[in-house]
C-alpha cells in the first residue's frame, strides 16, 4: 500500500471536516442555536484527529518530524489552533468561540492545501530538532495569542450588548464575560512562555547554523516586537491588574496592529523565514 | 368515553377556586366517591390553587356526567349560579385540555413546571387507590410525554419571565458561574430578598445586607446566614461585592458614580453587576458608563421579562401543534381500544371451536399420516381466519371513526360473545 496516498486521504478528510465545522459554527451564529455549535465542536474534534493522523503519516513519509514540508507546517498551525480550542472547551463552555476558531482552522488548512507536500522547509543538511522545536513552540504560542484576541473580540461584543441594558438572543448565545476574560488570561499566561522558549530555540539554532544569535531578518525583528508587546499585555494583566474590557480591547488592538505589520513585512521584505 | 370536568383561573374567581380546592384536598375519600357513581369506570383528579380537574372514563350517558358534576359541586359548596364556572369537555377535547394543562399551556405563567409535578402527584394518588385503568394510565403517560416534548422541543420554558430570574440569567452571562460570588443587598425589600434567594440558589455565597435600619438588615441577613451592616459602611461593602441589589426607599441616589469608581479601585475581580430595583432609583445611572460595571434598573429587567413573555407566546404556537399530534395519537389508540376486546374474544371463541372440533375428529384421523393431519389442521385454521378477517377489519375501521359501538354490539350479539 502506498503510504503517500494515506497521507493525502487524511489531509483531504481533515479538510472536509474543518470546512464542515466552520460552516456549522457560522450557521449556529446565524440561526442562534447553541446545539449547532456543539455539533460543530465534535466535527472539529474529528478534523483535529485527522490532522494528527495526517501529521504523523507525513512525518513517517518524510522520515522524521524535522524533514516536514510547508504543507505540514500549515497543517500544524491548524492542528494547534484546534488543539488549544478543544482544550479550552474542557475548561469553559464557550462553544461560540468556535465561530472564530473554526474558520481560522479552515483558513490554515486551505493555505496548507496550496503548499507543496513534498520538499522540506529547512535547508538541506540543516534540519535539526532545534529548528523544529523553534517552529512548533512559536506556532502554538502565536495561536494562543490569536485566541486571546478572539476572546477579547467576543468580550467587546458581549460587553456592548450587556451595557445597552437589553438582553438579546445574541447575548444569550455569546459566552459570558467572566469566561471570556478567563480565556484571555489563560491564553496569555500559557502563550507567552511558549513563544519565549520558541524564540530562544530559534536564536540557538541561528547561533549553531550561522554562528550568530541575532540575524537582522525582518521577520525576526517582527517576532521580537510581537513578543515584547505580548509581554507588556501580560504585565498589565498580572502586575497592574488590568482585566475585563480594557484587557479585551488592548488584546484586539495589538493583534490587529501585529497582523498589519506582519502583512507589510511579508509584502515588502525578503526574509530567511520566507516559508511563513 | 373520556370526560373532563373542572374549573381554572380563567373561568372561576379565586373565592370559588379556594372553596373547591379545600373540598378536594382529600384524595382518599374523593376518589372512591367518584368511582361509586354508576357508569364511572376510571377516574383521577387534579387539584391545585389555580385549577381543579376531574377526569373520568365513563359510559356515555348524561346521568353519569350530571352526577359527577353535582358531586364535584357539593365538594366545593358551589351554588347553581357558580356552576357556570365549570367546564365539561368530552373525548378529544378532554384529552386536549389535559395535555395543554400538563404542558403548562393553560397555566397562568405559561411554561412553568410546577403543574407537571402536581399532575404526576395526582396520578400517583389515583394509582395508589386503584382508580385508574388501561385508558387513564395511558392517557396520563401520554400527557406527561406531551409535556416533556413541549419542554424540550420548544423554547416555552427557555427564558425567565420574572424579574428576579431575569437578574439571575444576566448574572450568569456576566460572571459565567455564580459560585463564590458575593452579593450586597442594599435596603431590605421583598424583591431584593427574592432576587438574593435565586442568586444563592445558583451558587452565590456571602451575602451582606446594608440598610438604614440595622434591625431589618439583621433580620434579612439572618435568613441568608449573611452579615448586616449600616448604610455608613456602604463604601466598604461595595468594594467587596460582585453583585449589588438595591431597593431602598431613598429619595435620591445612594450609590454614586464616585463611590463605585473608588470601590472598583480596591477590588480584585473587575466585573460588577448592579441591579437597581428601587423607584426612585438608588444608583446613579452614570455608573453604567464605568468600565466593567453593568447596571440594570427595574425597567430594563421588566423589558427583558416582557420580551421573554412574547417569546413564550410564539413558542406556544409550536407547543399547540405538538399537543395536537399527541392528542391524535392517543385518541386513535383509544378508539381502537373500543373494538379490541371484542376482536380478542371473537378470535378466542373461534380458536376454541377449532380446537374442540379437531379433538372430536381425533378418532377418524388416527389412521392418517402425520403430514396429512397437519395439512387438515392448517386448512381448518385457514378457513376460520378467512371468515373472521372481514368482521375484524370492519370493526377496526369503524372504531377509527368512533362509530364502532353499533357494529361491535352487533358482532357480540351475532357471535354470542357475551354468553
Amino acid at each position: 500500500m502506498n503510504f503517500e496516498n494515506v497521507e493525502l486521504i487524511f489531509f483531504a478528510l481533515a479538510f472536509f471536516l474543518a470546512a464542515l465545522s466552520a460552516a456549522g459554527y457560522l450557521f449556529s451564529l446565524l440561526v442562534k442555536r447553541v446545539m449547532l455549535a456543539k455539533i460543530s465542536t465534535w466535527i472539529l474534534a474529528g478534523a483535529f484527529l485527522l490532522l494528527t493522523a495526517y501529521l504523523i503519516a507525513a512525518a513517517i513519509n518524510a522520515h522524521g518530524f524535522t524533514n516536514l514540508g510547508p504543507r505540514a507546517l500549515f497543517a500544524f498551525y491548524a492542528w494547534s489552533a484546534g488543539a488549544v480550542y478543544l482544550v479550552l472547551q474542557f475548561k469553559t463552555k464557550t462553544r461560540l468561540l468556535g465561530a472564530f476558531i473554526g474558520p481560522l482552522v479552515l483558513l490554515f488548512v486551505i493555505i496548507a492545501a496550496g503548499q507543496e507536500a513534498g520538499k522540506t522547509i529547512l535547508p538541506e543538511g540543516l534540519q535539526s530538532w532545534l529548528a523544529t522545536g523553534h517552529l512548533a513552540l512559536s506556532i502554538v504560542g502565536e495561536i494562543l495569542f490569536v485566541l486571546a484576541s478572539c476572546a477579547g473580540a467576543m468580550f467587546i461584543m458581549q460587553n456592548s450588548l450587556l451595557k445597552s441594558g437589553k438582553f438579546t438572543s445574541m447575548s444569550r448565545l455569546l459566552p459570558s464575560l467572566g469566561d471570556l476574560d478567563r480565556i484571555n488570561h489563560l491564553c496569555l499566561l500559557c502563550g507567552f512562555p511558549l513563544l519565549t522558549t520558541g524564540i530562544i530555540a530559534g536564536a540557538f539554532y541561528a547561533a549553531f547554523v550561522w554562528e550568530n544569535l541575532w540575524t537582522s531578518d525582518p521577520k525576526v525583528i517582527w517576532s521580537f516586537i510581537a513578543w515584547l508587546v505580548y509581554g507588556v499585555l501580560l504585565h498589565q494583566r498580572l502586575a497592574l491588574g488590568w482585566k475585563g474590557f480594557r484587557m479585551a480591547a488592548l488584546s484586539c488592538i495589538v493583534f490587529l496592529l501585529l497582523l498589519l505589520t506582519y502583512i507589510l513585512v511579508k509584502l515588502c521584505f525578503s526574509s530567511l523565514h520566507n516559508f511563513v | 368515553m373520556i370526560i373532563l370536568i373542572g374549573l381554572n383561573h380563567k373561568t372561576a374567581p379565586l373565592a370559588v377556586r379556594e372553596r373547591l380546592f379545600a373540598g378536594c384536598e382529600d384524595a382518599k375519600t374523593l376518589l372512591p366517591e367518584f368511582l361509586a357513581i354508576e357508569g364511572v369506570a376510571e377516574t383521577l383528579f387534579l387539584a391545585t390553587c389555580n385549577r381543579v380537574e376531574v377526569i373520568a372514563v365513563i359510559e356515555d350517558n348524561p346521568e353519569t356526567i350530571d352526577k359527577l358534576k353535582t358531586t364535584l359541586m357539593k365538594k366545593g359548596g358551589l351554588t347553581d349560579g357558580e356552576a357556570s364556572c365549570l367546564y365539561i369537555y368530552r373525548d378529544d377535547k378532554a384529552i386536549k385540555h389535559l395535555f395543554r394543562v400538563t404542558s403548562s399551556l393553560d397555566s397562568l405563567v405559561m411554561g412553568e413546571t410546577q403543574i407537571l409535578g402536581q399532575a404526576k402527584d395526582a396520578y400517583r394518588q389515583a394509582l395508589a387507590q386503584n382508580a385508574t385503568g388501561v385508558a387513564l394510565n395511558r392517557l396520563m403517560h401520554r400527557a406527561f410525554r406531551a409535556a416533556k416534548r413541549v419542554r424540550t422541543e420548544t423554547g416555552i420554558a427557555a427564558n425567565p419571565v420574572s424579574v428576579s430570574f431575569a437578574a439571575v440569567e444576566l448574572a450568569k452571562k456576566i460572571f459565567g458561574t455564580l459560585t463564590g460570588k458575593k452579593i450586597l443587598i442594599v435596603g431590605a425589600g421583598e424583591m431584593a430578598e427574592l432576587t438574593g434567594t435565586h442568586l444563592v440558589g445558583n451558587g452565590a455565597e456571602e451575602i451582606t445586607v446594608a440598610n438604614r435600619s440595622q434591625a431589618q438588615a439583621a433580620a434579612l441577613a439572618e435568613k441568608f446566614h449573611g452579615r448586616a451592616v449600616g448604610l455608613e459602611a456602604l463604601d466598604d461593602a461595595l468594594a467587596h461585592a460582585d453583585i449589588v441589589i438595591s431597593s431602598t426607599g431613598a429619595p435620591s441616589y445612594i450609590i454614586t458614580e464616585d463611590m463605585l469608581r473608588q470601590a472598583l479601585r480596591k477590588r480584585k475581580n473587575p466585573l460588577l453587576f448592579l441591579i437597581d430595583i428601587a423607584v426612585p432609583r438608588d444608583i446613579d445611572p452614570a455608573a453604567g458608563e464605568i468600565e466593567n460595571v453593568y447596571l440594570y434598573n427595574i425597567d430594563n429587567l421588566q423589558d427583558i421579562v416582557d420580551e421573554n413573555v412574547k417569546m413564550r407566546r410564539r413558542e406556544a404556537l409550536k407547543a399547540e401543534k405538538i399537543v395536537d399530534e399527541e392528542v391524535a395519537q392517543y385518541s386513535n389508540w383509544l378508539k381502537e381500544l373500543e373494538a379490541v376486546p371484542t376482536i380478542v374474544s371473537l378470535r378466542t371463541k373461534a380458536e376454541k371451536i377449532v380446537r374442540t372440533e379437531l379433538e372430536k375428529a381425533q378418532g377418524w384421523m388416527t389412521g392418517m399420516e402425520n403430514g396429512d393431519r397437519e395439512k387438515i389442521e392448517a386448512l381448518v385454521q385457514g378457513i376460520v381466519n378467512k371468515i373472521l378477517h372481514a368482521p375484524v377489519a370492519v370493526m377496526k375501521e369503524e372504531s377509527a371513526e368512533f362509530s364502532a359501538q353499533d357494529i361491535v354490539a352487533a358482532a357480540r350479539q351475532l357471535f354470542r360473545l357475551d354468553e
